[in-house]
């Protein structure tokens, strides 16, 4: 493993550094947990890292709620994430991802600008802000952009940056002002607790109003596809539905639309076959919980 | 920090309460800094990928893997390794006491790592305490420790002494201290 490194102190300054890197081979290091690991395996020739960790911005760094919205800089960690009780309450599916990332030593020092632009199929922090609608906003030597982050990938490990782009923050749309109750969480189905690598995993965001209508919900699924992907079939089944009328069938038909969305490999871990009764029958058991919940309340 | 004739870096930080400087190349791994520039062997190598935590160190009191840290981003930091657990001197600290009473070291391939993410939880703990408005102390359970430790690996002893071991010294937290 060898590679030059450049270490900007100001976003100022790094982008001084992109202009002259242009025709040079380059990449971004944050938390290091998946770019180490990943030239450590495959050494590049010639490769320079452009450190990201000593940029001094707040934003990049920090969480902060406005009025519609919380932003998460790119640079915020796992460990920001479990320790923001905002984010607890408001977003259960991301507080629940980022507390089951990989280990307490991991979590201290990798970023969410490394698990969204490492572009795994399995990312579990990407995978609850796809089920969030979130937000990316790119920064770059020719301007700032934003693209809705179910739109980010392209494939495994690819992206929509451009050279001389970067990621800098993430925006989560606030929940709908009549949500009363939230049903959000994530499921990780895996063969051991760190292993990157689930065999399916699932994030929800699903919000309920006083009268027990569902207002909006997010979906999304990991490690089932080439992507992340947003269901939004199965999501615009049940939006707008009241609870109290879901049935059986309906858990059925939501899981169906669910699985239209996977196209799992067979690998070391699990088969194909297996990945996709996985998913169904965990998509099924979330509405089932749902219905049970009502019923219990009633 | 960067010298551009040989393309090094310096570093500045403080190692188990001294300041200490090094020079090192773009790559250097924080591991490779502890172990080999500073001859200090407590600190593991075992996986070199993050799964293990035998390279477990503690940065600013908080744990992380030195085998996936560059050693330029700890320029300004402090670094306790599992030399720096011990007190001044020589003596063995309430940590590294519990683990060996508790019969939670076999081989002792795993337990820097262990003792530095133990000794991390109690910071950790105090400070969940002293945050706290109301008096009473939350009692720490097996499964906090379990959830703590995921990163750790041990292959000798099955975990049970060693989670006993933190347990002890975390719920009594007031008679013990380091
Ligand atoms: C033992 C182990 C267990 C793991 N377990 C899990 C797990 O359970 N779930 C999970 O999701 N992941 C897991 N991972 C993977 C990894 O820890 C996460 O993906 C992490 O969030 C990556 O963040 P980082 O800051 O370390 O990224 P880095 O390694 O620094 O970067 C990753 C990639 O993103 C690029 N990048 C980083 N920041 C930006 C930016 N702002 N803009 C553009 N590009 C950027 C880098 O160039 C690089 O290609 C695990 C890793 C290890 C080693
Ligand atoms: S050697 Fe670093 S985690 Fe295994
Ligand atoms: S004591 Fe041998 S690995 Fe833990």
């Amino acid at each position: 493993m060898n590679f030059e490194l450049i270490n900007p102190q100001s976003f100022k300054e790094l982008f001084l550094v992109l202009k002259k890197l242009k025709h040079r081979k380059y990449r971004y290091a944050a938390g290091c947990t998946d770019i180490l690991i990943e030239l450590k395996r495959n050494p590049e020739d010639d490769l320079t890292l452009v450190n990201l960790s000593q940029i001094n911005d707040f934003k990049f760094r920090g969480i902060s709620q406005t009025k519609n919205s919380v932003r998460l800089g790119a640079g915020v960690t796992a460990n920001d994430i479990v320790r923001n009780l905002n984010i607890k309450l408001l977003y259960p599916v991301l507080w629940e991802a980022a507390y089951n990332l990989a280990s307490t030593q991991i979590r201290q020092v990798a970023t969410i600008g490394g698990n969204i632009c490492t572009a795994s199929p399995s990312g579990d922090i990407t995978c609850a802000l796809v089920s969030l609608d979130a937000t990316c906003v790119i920064i770059g030597v020719h301007g700032k952009r934003e693209i809705r982050i179910r739109d980010f990938f392209e494939g495994p490990r690819q992206t929509a940056l451009k050279k001389g782009e970067l990621l800098y923050e993430i925006i989560i749309p606030g929940n709908k002002k009549n949500t009363v109750k939230l049903f959000s969480s994530f499921i990780k189905i895996g063969t051991r607790r760190s292993m990157e690598c689930s065999v399916v995993s699932i994030a929800y965001h699903i919000q309920i109003d006083g009268f027990n209508k569902i207002l909006t919900s997010g979906f999304a699924i990991g490690a089932v596809a080439p992507t992340i992907r947003f269901t939004a079939k199965a999501c615009d089944f049940i939006n707008r539905k009241n609870i109290n009328a879901l049935t059986e069938r309906d858990a059925e038909s939501f899981a169906l639309k669910v699985s239209e969305y996977s196209d799992p490999i067979s690998d070391i871990r699990a088969t194909r076959w297996y990945r996709e009764k996985v998913l169904f029958n965990l998509s099924k058991s979330i509405i089932e919980d749902i219905i049970k919940c009502q019923i219990e309340v009633k | 920090m960067k010298n551009s004739d040989t393309g090094s870096f310096i570093v500045n930080f403080n190692l188990n309460g001294k300041d200490v400087k090094a020079e090192i190349s773009a790559s250097t791994l924080l591991l490779d800094l502890i172990r080999n520039t500073f001859n200090m062997k407590g600190t593991k190598p075992g996986c070199n990928e993050g799964e293990c935590g035998a390279c477990t160190v503690l940065i600013n009191d908080v744990p992380v893997n030195s085998c996936l840290y560059l050693a330029a981003n700890i320029n300004g930091k402090t670094v306790t390794t599992i030399e720096g657990l011990s007190c001044n001197d020589g003596s063995l600290s309430a940590v590294q006491d519990s683990l060996v009473k508790n019969g939670a070291v076999q081989c002792g391939f795993c337990t820097s790592g262990m003792a530095l993410c133990i000794k991390a939880l109690m910071f950790e703990y105090e400070n969940l305490v002293n945050s706290k408005l109301t008096g009473k102390k939350p009692k720490l359970t097996e499964n906090d420790v379990k959830k703590w430790l995921e990163g750790n690996l041990c292959r000798c002893t099955g975990y049970v002494n060693i989670i006993k071991s933190a347990l002890e010294l975390i719920n009594n937290v007031e008679r013990k201290s380091g």
